[in-house]
């Protein structure tokens, strides 16, 4: 039964990253006619070396380090802003619409609103007295444009799984504490805090790999642009594998390198599920 | 002091569904504006008459890369329901099956079920280079089956398990009761199990459905042409153009998110199991 299963994501996936490693050691371009060949460890030397490559790297970790932390704390604010809040289910399901939405749709909401004569984000800010941005024409704002979506997309995730989190918490103890003397404030610091922990922990991890694999918004707001100051890696190894020389080789190498960065981050999540217990395996 | 704390609750509560929904709406809104009101200044909030013309065209088109949203934009739609709903079909079918063989017969185990996970977090560039130079050996470049299969590939592990929590929700002296009345594993499974697993079946066909309905990245690799492109790659071709046609990309861009928030809405329960792999009921 389990068969068909198998068969797919075996064929699918195992197989092609078999590929994609052996490829990572040939000089191998579709777009020339040349038989693959054999060039040992020279491609993933070549990364070290690749301006394009390291500011893509450089982004990306931004993202991780910006964007995640701000989505986490952004979320669970929200979660605790919307606890006991009147209308909250209504509330609930309005904020699952910028995930949900396909990042493409997003991207082409977000290239409106950061237009720079006429976009809503730079009259926003003209009421505050704050002149027009040029989002997309500079290094800092396009990578803080995009960071800023990033955010507008995925801040309803953590949210909508802490509030899940803080609704499964224990009311009894939380109250008793309440009985006992504790403010809101301690109540939070030393009882929902450390019951939530685990699960924070859980959204940290899927948060930082989903950021290591950014690309639909990047590829519909800024194009990677202006230069390459918003390549994600992702975005850059496609442009590397498919729309600017469909060099195989070199791309495979980066994937990589990607492949191995997810593998850890999906090891230490799995460690972290407790598989046994929720599945009854 | 207690208005006070109100009133504050209130203004936080305002701005968060503001960030939230303002880029939806403006979308929505742009969608059914006149092109006079695309671009102005200030910007136009609230369109000073509605219009379809972005979506049924207007006369003598409009200047910009896209010309009428509907007319070209039918084939796109076209491929994106099949694709979209025989990568539902098939991923629930593949899904339920694995997962009944896990959820009753610990088939595979722990072990099975991490790879399942892991493969549901792996990025999508890695596979679609590889699966690019597969499928061109496969002569399978720019066809429903290229992207089907694709898509199978994201969907699957992550219905897989949402089904085996499902499943394991069902008693067990149910298929025990089944076997005794001296019923296979196929016939306790097809009339016992998957009618009492359909909203689960349910959900997770629709989560599969949206899933494939806006992936961009391996349908770009993997496809060429109308023949076969989604409607997140029509959205795609045309906001790269050096003059956009606002008007008629955000109606495009209301098709296309129209029926992902009507299912997400509708099978909103199971998101957040899902999404978590169980570390939050949800």
């Amino acid at each position: 039964m389990i068969l068909p299963l198998l068969v797919i994501l075996l064929g699918l996936t195992m197989y092609p990253f078999g590929y994609m490693v052996y490829m990572s050691f040939f000089r191998y371009s579709l777009a020339s006619w040349e038989k693959p060949q054999f060039i040992g460890f020279s491609n993933y030397r070549d990364i070290l070396r690749d301006r394009t490559a390291i500011s893509s790297i450089d982004f990306t970790v931004l993202l991780l380090v910006v964007a995640v932390p701000l989505e986490i704390l952004l979320g669970m604010a929200i979660a605790f802003l919307l606890r006991d809040t009147f209308g909250e289910r209504v509330f609930r399901s309005a904020l699952l619409i910028p995930m949900m939405v396909p990042a493409v749709v997003a991207g082409i909401a977000w290239k409106m609103l950061y237009n720079f004569e006429f976009g809503p984000v730079n009259y926003f800010l003209s009421l505050l007295g704050i002149p027009k941005i040029s989002w997309l024409g500079t290094q800092f704002f396009s990578r803080l444009g995009v960071i800023l979506i990033d955010v507008w997309q995925w801040t309803p995730f953590v949210f909508l799984v802490l509030y899940a989190g803080l609704q499964s918490l224990p009311r009894d103890v939380v109250e008793a504490s309440f009985v006992d003397g504790a403010s809101g404030f301690s109540a939070f610091r030393y009882i929902e805090f450390p019951l939530l922990r685990p699960l924070l922990f859980v959204v940290l991890i899927i948060r930082v790999i989903d950021a290591l694999k950014i690309f639909d918004i990047v590829y519909m707001v800024t194009f990677g642009g202006p230069g390459s100051s918003t390549h994600s890696y992702s975005f850059y190894i496609y442009k590397v594998g498919v729309s600017f020389g469909w060099d195989i080789g070199y791309a495979s190498a980066l994937s990589v390198l990607l492949l191995l960065a997810v593998s850890l981050l999906v090891s230490l999540l799995i460690r972290m599920l407790r598989l046994r217990e929720t599945l009854e395996l | 002091m207690r208005w006070v704390k109100g009133i504050v609750k209130g203004v936080l509560v305002a701005l968060v569904l503001f960030f939230f929904l303002f880029p939806v709406y403006w979308l929505v809104t742009t969608a059914f504006k006149k092109s006079e009101e695309w671009f102005t200044w200030p910007p136009t909030f609230w369109p000073s008459s509605w219009t379809l013309g972005n979506f049924m065209g207007v006369e003598g088109g409009f200047f910009g890369s896209a010309t009428t949203a509907i007319a070209t934009i039918t084939p796109y739609l076209r491929n994106s329901i099949v694709v979209a709903l025989f990568v539902a079909l098939l991923s629930t079918v593949i899904s339920a099956l694995a997962a009944y063989a896990v959820s009753r017969f610990k088939i595979g185990g722990m072990r099975f079920v991490s790879w399942i996970i892991s493969i549901r977090m792996l990025p999508p560039i890695a596979s679609a280079l590889p699966l690019y130079v597969i499928f061109s050996r496969l002569r399978l470049i720019n066809t429903w089956w290229a992207l089907i299969l694709a898509h199978l590939v994201i969907t699957t592990p992550f219905s897989t398990w949402i089904l085996i929590t499902f499943f394991n929700e069902i008693p067990r002296e149910l298929d025990e009761a089944a076997f005794v009345d001296g019923a296979g594993v196929g016939q306790s499974f097809f009339s016992v199990i998957l009618p009492l697993a359909a909203p689960g079946l349910a959900a997770v066909a629709t989560l599969s459905f949206i899933q494939s309905w806006g992936e961009f990245l391996l349908s770009l690799v993997l496809t060429t042409g109308k023949e076969a492109q989604t409607l997140p790659l029509y959205l795609g071709r045309f906001i790269t153009g050096w003059r956009i046609a606002w008007g008629p990309l955000a109606a495009a861009g209301l098709v296309t998110m129209l029926p992902v928030v009507v299912f997400s809405l509708l099978a909103q329960r199971y998101l957040v199991r899902g999404l978590t792999f169980g570390a939050v009921k949800g």
